[in-house]
This record gives structure tokens, sequence and C-alpha cells, in this order.
């Protein structure tokens, strides 16, 4: 009996290969704080925001090192993307957004970069935190002229 | 020197060093999708407000909660969160089909296409005029000729309605220009309450759409949405936009008190 012939074998990993190179989208960084999202309906999809880089993820919730939950407001800390953390002083400080908002936006390539009132800042948020965090970093947002926010939650799916 | 057979590489495990990437990627991979509701902040404008506009209460549909997540709709309080998407559908449809002065809703109006074009020309003369001004601000310039294209955006979306479904529509049904949905939490308000509301408030708003797609185009808005982000196609555009008009979402969100 002879063998089954492999030698396509390579093609068809490869061809598994590259869907599932394309198909990922690596997470940004992973936060230090705990994040469990509230569940929501009819939700707007972020991906294609994602892919266009016409987003950023701003991370509220409760430290993961437990020992650092007292020192900041009801507990509760920010975790902004792709920056090095700061001090830890600096971690909950609202005031970090606006420099934040404006280095990305700069950093990027000017053929990619939509007028920065449409780049969305979306806020995920736990579901215990509390809503004052939200309109302060809106604040924060509207002095850079960042207008637009999203307030993720995990899609129940349609009913 | 002697030639030299070149010798093949062996690709025998070529697919071992395909699969081991493989399975890297299957395994970073993360398939979960970020969802989220999208909102506009207001632009910081200074402008001097000499007259503060009134705004009757029947304009607004105001949600309210507080530190102990308790919720109050048009000040009635409620103990199911799930019902304020009811709610907000009564008060963009109560006073729809007729205008009723003594209740507690917006009103409608009915808007022509003779209307639209007097207020375009209004609006065009107005924007002029303060763009002779001097020391006008270029916020009020923009504001201006951005009510000049919310006229225009009227007249499109009128055109559309009239051509489409079958009653012969050559008016344009519209709620108030006051009329808005006004969320109000506390500092303390948890953040899954929050998003239940914003949740509940889209839930109402695809709720009228949908109806109204139904109505004016035989087929659901989602559909009509789905289509749209797949192929941007410029006639579901037109519906989409119609459907905004006849079903504004206006929000205010209320940064809770110090």
């Amino acid at each position: 009996m002879p063998g089954v012939n492999t030698s396509s074998l390579p093609d068809i990993v490869f061809m598994l290969l590259f869907f599932f190179m394309v198909a990922t989208t690596s997470k940004e960084s992973d936060p230090s704080v705990k994040v469990v999202q509230p569940e929501g309906i009819r939700t707007v999809d972020m991906t294609p925001y994602k892919q266009r880089s016409e987003i950023d993820f701003v991370y509220i919730g409760k430290p993961r090192n437990k020992a650092r939950q007292a020192e900041f407001k009801m507990g509760f800390a920010l975790f902004l993307d792709n920056v090095a953390q700061p001090d830890v002083g600096e971690l909950y400080n609202t005031n970090a957004i606006g420099s934040w908002k404006l280095d990305k936006f700069n950093s990027k390539p000017p053929r990619m970069s939509a007028p920065i009132e449409s780049v969305i800042t979306c806020v995920k948020a736990d579901k215990d935190s509390p809503s004052v965090l939200i309109f302060d970093i809106r604040n924060e947002l509207q002095t850079v002229d960042a207008l637009t926010i999203a307030y993720a939650v995990r899609d129940k799916g349609k009913i | 020197m002697a030639n030299r057979d070149i010798p093949e590489i062996n690709a025998g495990s070529m697919a071992d060093i395909a699969f081991l990437l493989l399975i890297f990627f299957l395994v970073t991979t993360t398939m979960d999708k970020d969802a989220a509701y999208v909102r506009n902040i207001p632009k910081k404008i200074e402008v001097v407000v000499t007259d503060p506009v009134v705004v009757e209460e029947r304009n607004i549909c105001a949600i309210q909660a507080n530190n102990k997540n308790q919720l109050m709709v048009r000040g009635e309080l409620m103990s199911n969160p799930d019902d304020i998407s009811v709610r907000v559908v009564e008060f963009y449809q109560m006073n729809e089909a007729q205008n009723d002065p003594t209740n507690n809703f917006p009103m409608y109006s009915r808007i022509t296409m003779e209307k639209i074009d007097e207020n375009i020309s209004i609006a065009e003369a107005a924007a002029e005029a303060v763009e002779e001004t001097p020391d006008a601000s270029q916020d009020i310039i923009d504001f201006k000729w951005k009510q000049v294209a919310e006229w225009e955006a009227k007249k499109s979306a009128l055109n559309f309605y009239s051509n489409n479904g079958s009653n012969g529509k050559n008016e344009l049904p519209e709620i108030h220009f006051q009329a808005h949905i006004r969320i109000e939490v506390m500092q303390e308000t948890a953040y899954e309450l929050f998003a239940k509301i914003q949740s509940e408030i889209e839930e109402a708003i695809f709720e009228l759409r949908d109806g109204a797609a139904e109505d004016v185009f035989n087929e659901s808005y989602g559909t009509i949405t789905a289509r749209y982000a797949m192929n941007q196609e410029a006639v579901d555009k037109e519906k989409i936009d119609l459907l905004k008009i006849l079903y504004p979402d206006r929000f205010i969100e209320v940064t809770p008190k110090r």
C-alpha cells in the first residue's frame, strides 16, 4: 500500500497560518487593572476603527495589585494603552489623558490620521466603577478637542 | 574543483515549522470583539450667553440615577431598568400622529418643501451676515453654516421620503428641535447602570427607526445599516440619513455635580 503524499501539507498549514495571522487582533497592551464589562445590546463594533488605528483605549478598574487599591479615588485606577505606566502617584490622574491623547495623535503618520475630533477614545470601565471617572475623562478630552468617546460594553447579542 | 551536484534542501520539516507558527497564532489570537456606544462630546466654544434659551419641560426626557443606583425617568421612580426603552419610545411617539398640547410630550411639526426652501434662504442670509460682521468668532460662523447644511440635509431627506413608500408623503414629520434625552448620573452611580441607560436608549431608537424602515422601505433598520457597513452604497446612506432625521438621537450627558 503506497503512503499518502504529504508534500502539500505545508501549503495547507501555511494557508491556515495566514488566515490566523490576518484574523488576529493582538491586544494593545495588557491592562494592569481588572475590568469586568457590563452587558449591553445594539452596540457598535469597534473592529473597523481598530484596523484604521482610529481608536485609543482607556481602562478603568481596580488595580490588580491589591496593595495599591487604597491609593486611588474610590479604589479605581486608570490605565492608558500604549504608554509605559508613569509613577504610582500618576497612575490615576485624569490630567494625563489630554497629553496622552495628543501624543498618540501626533505619533501617527499623517496619511492615517483622521481629524482628532473623530479619533475615538474607548472607555473600558469595570461595571462597578463610579460614573464620575467617565465624566472626568470627558472633560479632559473636551479640552484637547478629541470629541468622540465610546463606552465599551460586552455585547449580549441580538434578541 | 570538480562539478558538484547542488543538493536539494530537505523541505520535510517545513510542515513542522508552519505548524509551530500556526499554533502560536492560534494561542495568541483573541477573537473577542470590542463593542461600544459611540457618543459625541460637545465642542467647547467661547460664546457669551446673553439670554439663555428656555427649554420646555415637555421636550426633555430626563433619565436620572443616584448614588444608590436608583432610577428615575421623567420624574417617576423606576424599579426595572429594562423599562427605560419603553418610556423613550413613548417620549418620541406620543405626539407623532397628532399633537396634543395638553400632554407633557414633545410636539411634532410637519414641514413642507416650501418651508424648507424658505428656511434654507433664511439660514444662508444669517450665515452671510455673521461672516460680514467684524470680530465674529470662527465658531459662530461654523455654527451658522452648519445650520444651513442641516436644512439642506432635510431637503434631500424629504425628497427621498416622498419618492419612497406608497401614500405620497410630501411632508416631513419632525420632532421639536429642542427634544433631547438627558442623562443625569451622580458621582458614584455604577458604570453598569450608566451603560444600561445607554443600552436602553440605543434599543429604543433602534426600535423606532426599525418601525419606520419597515414602513417606508419594507426592510429592517438592522439590514440597512449592516449592508451600508459592507458596501457603502449611496442609496443606503440616504435611507439611514432619512431615518436619523425622523428619529434623531440627541443626548445631553450632564456632568455630575461636585
